[in-house]
């Protein structure tokens, strides 16, 4: 059953559990590439259709408890997501970056594990954002699954914990991200 | 952009443990769920492109998980108003969601207590559509009061 590499199942697991603890992405912090901005926040309110004042609403934020205009709490994951490069993001299995050199999921998708999908997110917020703000994210691997059999096919969940602060290193708001890493059906092994 | 009247913050004492959120229904269709995915800067093909999302053996483009972090926090505070706080945010996902079904969140307060100033009310929540739970979760908000 487990045939997911040439090296056998024992020392895939241990490849595997050699991630655990590993950063995920670059291995110091991701920096959003841009402040927290009204014109994002703006589009983000928009596709939701949020019409929370203390997004938009200069004079009413000033009035409220967060004293002017705040990012929605859960933009937080928004601000540090990579910038696109939109060329061969289909052939590079929907990453939207280029791997520099081989990032630590690249395990899953030399043994045909090409497929993500997401299926938990744990968020506490410790403040809202202010315009003008940088933020950053740092990303660990804090655990991977046994092999599971899903309807998508075989798979690994994997969960990540991201810890995003402000400039001045302050925590701003945790998360817990798990991803499923499946193998879709027809991809060899 | 202004609202046609201030909307109201609920108070802490104002909320009762049994207390139902009122339901928010999201028609969605190929341009909600692209529109979503692109606001959260979630590039992924599976999210905007049909052919890609039927060679990952999906029938269509679906939701992406961002996006409904976004309509929780949305429906939270659509209820308990913009002097509300969301301090924690805990969700699963179940089925997926295609264009052309109504996503339907509804939200129960379950607990409440205080810490320092703050009123804290704490409710379990759920998005369904027609192929069962696509959200389950939970979530902690601070309120005035």
């Amino acid at each position: 059953m487990d045939d997911a590499t040439d090296d056998g199942p024992d020392q895939f697991r241990q490849r595997l559990l050699a991630l655990v603890g590993q950063p995920v992405g670059s291995h110091s912090a991701s920096v959003a590439p841009d402040p927290v901005n009204q014109p994002m926040i703006r589009h983000w309110a928009a596709a939701f259709e949020d019409h929370n004042p203390v997004y938009t609403d200069t004079s009413f934020a000033a009035g409220s408890r967060f004293g002017g205009i705040v990012a929605p709490p859960l933009m937080l994951q928004t601000w540090t997501m990579a910038t696109p490069k939109i060329t061969g993001i289909a052939e590079r299995g929907g990453s939207p970056v280029e791997s520099e050199g081989t990032g630590p999921l690249s395990v899953f998708d030399e043994a045909g594990f090409v497929g993500t999908l997401a299926s938990n997110s744990e968020f506490e917020i410790e403040r809202y954002l202010r315009l003008g703000e940088v933020v950053s994210a740092s990303t660990v691997i804090e655990s991977i699954s046994d092999e599971k059999q899903t309807r998508l096919g075989p798979g690994y969940f994997v969960t990540w914990a991201t810890t995003y602060v402000d400039d001045a290193g302050g925590v701003v708001g945790r998360q817990r991200f798990r991803i499923l890493k499946f193998r879709p059906p027809g991809v060899p092994a | 952009m202004t609202t046609a009247s201030s909307p109201v913050t609920l108070g802490w004492g104002d909320v009762e443990v049994g207390d139902t959120l009122p339901a928010l229904v999201i028609d969605v269709t190929a341009t909600v769920i692209v529109a979503g995915a692109i606001a959260t800067r979630d590039f992924m093909p599976v999210h905007h492109d049909r052919a890609y999302a039927n060679a990952q053996g999906a029938p269509d483009i679906f939701m992406n998980i961002l996006s409904d972090t976004a309509y929780c926090s949305r429906f939270l505070t659509d209820w308990a108003g913009p002097g509300a706080m969301v301090r924690k945010l805990a969700i699963r996902l179940g089925v997926p969601v295609f264009p052309g079904s109504t996503l339907t969140y509804t939200g129960t307060v379950k607990g409440k207590s205080r810490v320092g100033e703050e009123g804290i009310v704490e409710v379990e929540l759920q998005a369904t559509n027609d192929l069962g739970a696509h959200v389950t979760g939970t979530a902690v908000l601070g309120l005035p009061g």
